[in-house]
């Protein structure tokens, strides 16, 4: 079941006792124990990496490995806070290395200047998760399928204009506890008077009570067939994010970048383009996306980034602790109506 | 048809001429300076009158280890100009609630943003923002939990037009005759570390309650209670600190007295202990000659973790009435002690007290840990929710700036079509969002 947590982590020092002890009150010092055990691996430092960055470091892993072959531009180094202001030309993950240390001396940062897609299977075997942004799908699902059998936990991200979406894989038996309150059993003698003779049992007392949960692979979860009737049913429930997902995955694919505001024009057509195409490949209408939804996906916006990142940093950290029920298995997030939404798709 | 929106760039065009108060630079307000600065916002004042400590560290990620005692804002603004030199931020480490900051100070800023930890100072800004007519956004986090709320007056309810909770207090009768949970001791303890050491307060008593109406067995009796003299010690009639040093503080006679000699009289009252289980008093000398198990060591949890036994915890009294001792003559005659949670004697006062207290009264005793969430009313925080939270503060800003500035409106002109939806009746909670990380929920802007 729950893995024992390895003897060289079992001591917390004072200083992160001192540091740690906000975080500590609240997910508790075994949660935190397999925190500092744990060695990440993030792959893209742009705004949402970096705030990923940033939330795992404040955390306490063991280790973070930021992966990035791009190089820093202008654009690029005003979406995020952790690239100096000279850095441009450099590489984006060594540019952020230093800043990132600095946020948690306790944690090994390095930086990883090459290619995802160029490192060979064994390379994502030293992680005990991997989170994957600015990834092409193909990439995504290779990946997913590399990790997720050997219990290395897989989450997907991106932020595109004021949309965002999280996704993750946890495998197929992924375990954690939940802290519930303890039932007090005992005499109840409601007219008697106000105590029970007996010894006083804290009313705030609780008990961790073990759960087990299942995820499939980002494939599957992409490839739902929506032509059976019971999809078709549930379409008005389906939050549209998840199509709109779809169009920014296979434009990524097609164009190898994400759109981009100088090239506004020529890449809302293409998206519109490759709208009209995925729906209709999976036997559904051009109206499930209305035409609005080129001007709202262009660039990061910094204070989505925030979303999503705090909420993919958290669920990383409860995977990673193996504590509390963790989002099954899409978060999306639109920021233009500020709704947030979790829900599953894939085989069940 | 409408202009497309845009890029980030184009925004922060519209952005920069807007000048913002943050008030705070603690948790959300890292976050939130951060993401005003990167969506384009140049113009920031903010202001915070705490320094920063180590307990900070794990979310406001503006502060590192050797900055600990230097002032939050000021430190926040050297860290934001460092990835935004453009920036032009002025900080302030003061109180928002000096006079110098008053109505004209607020109406130069198209903007507020609290990002505070306190109701006082959130009602004060409320009213400000109110005389001077400026939008106001709310927030607040505690663990998982999250809020952000918009308060524009004229236009949403404000944030004292709903009542809030107020802190939870016990009747003194149940600090001093009968508590029943851990709680009921830490105030005890934190009564008497006043009594001793700090400032006496009338409404902080720690000796039996002799006019406690649930130990009359008939209302006479109430009242001859009252007034009686004891035969013993004189309870009532002198003070505590001054009972204390007449015996200069000698920590076994005080001991005896809290644990003893008072949980003795306490029995006296035998109506109280009808229905209840009655306390069990403590002697110092046989508590030190019984033969209880040692303590286990530390092991692998925390040394604050730990739950000591009676003669730990009587050991820790000892210690830390010695120390308050010291300090006190120190600090010389009329001397007052302040209690912080954060001063290791006078934390181990409480824990120690408070846990004799509790095994008196056959309670589970609690670790110097737990005793310090509760004595020093500390909220669990981490950095992700802060992170949302500030995310939807800046959201929800934008939306706010676009209905006031019409040179925002053309280029955000595809904002237009959920700005109209601003109109709303008045004494209606609007823009709240409700965060749950923890949740499997949906959250939705309520409109």
């Amino acid at each position: 079941m729950i893995d024992t947590i390895e003897k060289e982590e079992n001591i917390i020092s004072e200083e992160e006792a001192a540091q740690y002890d906000r975080q500590i009150r609240l997910w508790g010092l075994d949660a935190q124990k397999r925190l500092r055990g744990s060695r990440v691996l993030l792959v893209g430092l742009r705004g949402l990496g970096a705030e990923v960055a940033k939330n795992l470091i404040l955390a306490g892993v063991k280790g973070l490995t930021l992966l990035d072959h791009e190089q820093v531009t202008e654009e690029s180094r005003r979406a995020q806070f952790l690239i100096p202001v000279d850095a441009d030309g450099q590489n984006q993950a060594q540019a952020s290395l230093e800043r990132a240390q600095l946020l948690n001396p306790m944690v090994e940062v390095k930086a990883d200047t090459d290619a995802v897609g160029s490192k060979p299977d064994d390379f994502f075997f030293q992680f005990d998760a991997v989170c994957l942004t600015r990834c092409s799908k193909d990439l995504m699902v290779r990946v997913d399928q590399l990790c997720a059998s050997r219990n290395i936990k897989v989450f997907c991200g991106d932020v595109f204009g004021y949309h965002g979406y999280m996704f993750s894989d946890l495998g197929q038996e992924h375990h954690y506890v939940e802290e519930k309150p303890k039932v007090v059993k005992g005499s109840n003698e409601a007219n008697d008077g106000p105590e029970a003779k007996k010894p006083k049992v804290d009313p705030n007392e609780t008990t961790m009570v073990k759960k087990t949960v299942s995820f499939c692979s980002f494939k599957a979860a992409l490839e739902v067939d929506w032509t059976n009737e019971k999809a078709k049913n549930n379409l008005k429930r389906i939050p549209v994010d998840y199509f709109l997902l779809q169009v920014l995955l296979k434009f990524r694919t097609d164009k190898g970048r994400d759109p981009q505001p100088d090239s506004f024009a020529e890449d809302s057509q293409l998206l519109l383009q490759i709208r009209d195409d995925v729906l209709e490949t999976m036997g559904l209408s051009s109206e499930l996306l209305p035409n609005t939804f080129v001007s709202y996906c262009f660039s990061e916006m910094a204070p989505v980034c925030a979303v999503v990142g705090g909420v993919l940093g958290q669920e990383l950290v409860k995977a990673l602790s193996q504590r509390d029920a963790p989002h099954r298995n899409f978060f999306f997030f639109d920021g233009l109506k500020g709704s947030g939404v979790v829900d599953y798709f894939g085989s069940k | 048809e409408s202009v497309p929106i845009i890029t980030n760039f184009k925004l922060a065009e519209s952005l920069s001429s807007c000048r913002v108060l943050v008030v705070g630079a603690g948790g959300i307000g890292c976050e939130l300076l951060k993401n005003l600065v990167l969506t384009g916002f140049k113009k920031i004042e903010v202001i915070d009158l705490d320094t920063i400590d180590v307990s900070n560290l794990n979310r406001q990620f503006l502060f590192q280890k050797k900055h600990v005692g230097k002032s939050k804002a000021q430190v926040a603004k050297e860290s934001v100009l460092r990835f935004c030199p453009s920036a032009n931020i002025t900080a302030y480490h003061d109180s928002i609630m000096n006079p110098d900051y008053n109505v004209e100070f607020f109406r130069n800023f198209q903007l507020v943003m609290n990002a505070l930890d306190n109701r006082a100072a959130r009602n004060h800004v409320n009213r400000m923002c109110l005389a001077a007519d400026i939008p106001l956004i709310e927030s607040g986090t505690a663990g998982y939990l999250g809020q952000v709320t918009v308060i524009k007056k004229g236009q949403t309810e404000c944030y004292e037009c709903q009542p809030k909770p107020t802190q939870k207090t016990f009747p003194g009768c149940t600090i001093r005759n009968t508590p029943s949970e851990p709680i009921h001791c830490i105030v005890w303890a934190k009564y008497l570390y006043n009594q001793l050491f700090g400032e006496e307060d009338a409404d902080q008593e720690v000796s039996p309650d002799t006019a406690d109406p649930e130990a009359a067995w008939n209302p006479a009796d109430a009242a001859a209670r009252a007034t009686a003299s004891n035969k013993d010690g004189d309870i009532k009639r002198v003070s505590t600190k001054e009972w204390a040093r007449s015996t200069g503080y000698d920590p076994v006679k005080l001991f005896n007295k809290l644990f003893k000699d008072d949980i003795m009289y306490l029995l006296t009252m035998d109506k109280l202990w009808k229905k209840r289980k009655a306390p069990l008093p403590l002697d110092w000398t046989e508590i030190h000659h019984l033969e209880f198990s040692q303590e286990e060591a530390c092991g692998t949890g925390l040394k604050d973790q730990q739950v000591l036994g009676v003669q730990g915890y009587a050991q820790l009294f000892h210690r830390s009435v010695e120390t308050l001792r010291s300090q006190l003559i120190e600090k010389g005659e009329g001397a007052e002690l302040v209690w912080d949670k954060d001063d290791p004697p006078a934390m181990d006062f409480v824990t120690a007290a408070a846990n004799l207290r509790m095994n008196v009264f056959s309670m589970n005793m609690k670790s110097r840990f737990d005793v310090k969430s509760m004595a020093g009313n500390i909220i669990p925080a981490i950095a992700t929710t802060n992170a949302v939270i500030a995310g939807l503060i800046v959201l929800e800003a934008l939306k706010t700036l676009n209905s006031e500035f019409d040179q925002c409106r053309t280029v955000n002109l595809q904002c237009c079509s959920f700005h109209t939806r601003h109109t709303v009746l008045k004494h209606e909670l609007h823009h709240v969002l409700f965060y749950l990380v923890l949740f499997s929920i949906c959250f939705s802007h309520l409109v």
